[in-house]
């Protein structure tokens, strides 16, 4: 099952100009848990999926919100040859993740 | 008497819960009257308007111009200043005009001016600049007080210099004193957004974790609700914890909806960091009060012995031009790998002439990889493609020159296999070239540790020091207007001295 046809939210936005901030949400704890449990959103699949280190990739659950948060690194927004000045589109590699 | 002296006298006299009024996460971008009115009739204490961020780019800043439009942030201050005028509270004004340099605060003043001159407002405001002075930021990267944020270089004196304009982002000791000094509106710089709502709760000894977890919240507006929208919310504070409700009755603040807020731009949703310290949310919990009312209480406020603000600053790196153009031949659009370089070395030769390239010449290609920056293995070429091109030059005649080159040599490439030879591009409209002006990048985003912040938003000089170069002042500056007459004055705070002009 792909990522997308479960998650209630899957969104990203900067955290600051230098990091990428996503945010998967789920409508039930029974959801939250299934992916919170498997290692599809781990920072070792997560580096894969951006191109960047795993190591500069953090992962953070909130069982709070139902959510799991991932922050990565990203090249300053609003510098030449930047691509998403908001970083609002960068949850499109989230979408087909099989979980 | 002021609006805040008499808020926090009655506050004080009372022991009663505190009411707040989050107008806008954005103001300019339109703020729905009947949420906002509904507000009003609850009794607030204090109307906050948030106005700015850093996620819109370093442009805003560098040029020291409003994201927002005029007439639109005109008609929200409008509306916010009317409303808080007629119930005599606080409207506290934070990041004026987006970026919240000098000419984004000065926008806005002459904008609340217009208002008061035109409604026959009389008020007392107090403006906080939140500019740096240059030599206390380079003396600062001499003692070692600097720290680039998220992987920055070191900053150079040569950044310091080159940047337009450099903001510090006050925390709520610059607003406390100008609420306590007594004022009816604040206007202030760069500034964090928690501290417009969380500066006078904690004058009065509220707890200042649960100030600040209210202050993240409410300064978003009703964002924090299902479903999400910017509607004006409502949150009462008592020394234990707040209440919130959004002043549309569609919206509902639930527990899950508001702490998932916790995570909006958020690196981490289980602290939020201020100049003074953070406030820890690991302990937050939220109830139900009704099935649109939330409780939320447990946030703990950790002050830290290392304070820092925050800078920003935007540096002009050339000019920039753009070409846009469509494709929907296939053999193109499978070859724009190869074909946009070849192009680029074609434009580099005509226009440097064996000079060394002044300017940058990049395409993002729409369809393929424009967003993402990458197209993953496998993915099939699309039937259409959007290509931009984008020059930054030394001058806007430079850009120009490189972009209209460009369409001309890419319009007509030839390439292996190619059969359209009468042209590879689709132009939407003509001229496809625009030159959209100077261009920006943020080249200061730094920590500066600094033992007393608030001394960086200092109060009491008028606009005549400004004028001698100290740049950013706390001067509440009583705005009142008879029969088209404009008195401004300001006052120095903590001192018996006034200045009318």
């Amino acid at each position: 099952m792909r990522l997308s046809d479960f998650a209630e939210v899957i969104r990203s936005k900067n955290a600051g100009p230098r990091r990428l901030t996503l945010d998967v949400m789920f409508a039930s704890d029974a959801d939250y848990q299934r992916v919170a449990q498997s290692p599809a959103l781990r920072r070792e699949a997560i580096g894969l999926l951006y191109r960047v280190p795993p190591e500069d990739v953090a992962v953070i659950h909130y069982p709070l919100g139902r959510a799991i948060k991932i922050t990565l690194p990203r090249e300053t927004a609003g510098d030449p040859g930047d691509r998403d000045v908001y970083g609002a589109q960068q949850h499109a590699p989230l979408l087909g993740i099989e979980i | 008497m002021s609006a805040s002296q008499r808020v926090l006298d009655d506050v004080r006299k009372a022991q009663r819960p505190m009411r707040f009024l989050g107008a806008s996460g954005q103001l300019g971008y339109g703020i729905p009257t009947p949420a906002f009115n509904a507000g009003l009739l609850r009794q607030p204490d204090l109307i906050g308007c948030d106005m700015g961020s850093i996620d819109i780019g370093p442009t805003y800043l560098g040029k020291g111009e409003m994201a927002t439009s005029p007439v639109a942030t005109r008609r929200d201050l409008h509306k916010v200043l009317l409303g808080a005028r007629r119930v005599d509270i606080p409207l506290v004004i934070g990041s004026a005009g987006s970026a919240g340099a000098a000419p984004h605060l000065e926008a806005t003043l002459a904008m609340i001016h217009d208002i008061a001159r035109a409604e026959g407002l009389h008020f007392r405001m107090a403006v906080i600049r939140a500019d740096m002075p240059r030599a206390l930021l380079k003396q600062a990267g001499r003692e070692g007080r600097m720290t680039g944020m998220h992987g920055m270089p070191a900053l150079t004196d040569k950044d310091i210099d080159d940047a337009a304009h450099i903001v510090g982002q006050m925390g709520m000791g610059p607003f406390r004193r100008a609420l306590a000094e007594g004022v009816d509106v604040i206007v202030a710089g760069r500034a964090c957004d928690t501290a417009i709502f969380a500066a006078l709760p904690t004058m009065l000894d509220f707890p200042p974790g649960i100030c600040g977890h209210m202050a993240k919240i409410i300064e978003c507006a009703s964002l924090c609700c299902v479903p999400g929208g910017r509607d004006t919310i409502l949150a009462t504070l008592d020394h234990e914890g707040f209440e919130l409700e959004s002043m549309n009755p569609v919206r509902r603040a639930t527990p899950t909806s508001v702490a998932a807020h916790s995570l909006y731009e958020q690196a981490d949703p289980y602290s939020v960091r201020e100049p003074e310290g953070h406030v820890d949310l690991r302990d937050a919990h939220y109830t139900a009060l009704d099935d649109r009312r939330t409780r939320v209480v447990g946030a703990r406020w950790v002050p830290t012995a290392d304070p820092t603000i925050k800078l920003e600053g935007a540096t002009c790196i050339g000019e920039r031009a753009v070409l846009l153009a469509g494709a929907a031949d296939p053999r193109f659009i499978a070859q724009h790998a190869e074909i946009l370089p070849a192009v680029a070395e074609v434009v580099r030769e005509l226009v440097c002439e064996g000079q060394p390239q002044d300017y940058t010449l990049r395409f993002r290609v729409y369809g393929v990889n424009g967003v993402r920056g990458f197209a993953p293995d496998g993915e099939p070429t699309p039937s259409e493609a959007f290509i931009m091109g984008e020059c930054i030059a030394p001058t806007r005649e430079r850009a120009a020159e490189v972009v209209r080159t460009t369409k001309q040599y890419l319009l007509h490439h030839g390439y292996p296999g190619r059969l359209s030879t009468a042209g590879n591009l689709a132009f939407p409209f003509t001229p496809p070239e625009v030159s959209l002006g100077p261009a920006y990048r943020f080249n200061v985003y730094h920590l500066m540790h600094v033992a007393d912040p608030d001394a960086l938003f200092p109060p009491g000089r008028d606009k005549r020091s400004v004028a001698q170069g100290r740049l950013y002042h706390l001067f509440p500056v009583t705005v009142a207007h008879h029969a088209q007459e404009c008195l401004v004055g300001s006052l120095v705070l903590g001192g018996a001295e006034r200045h009318w002009r």
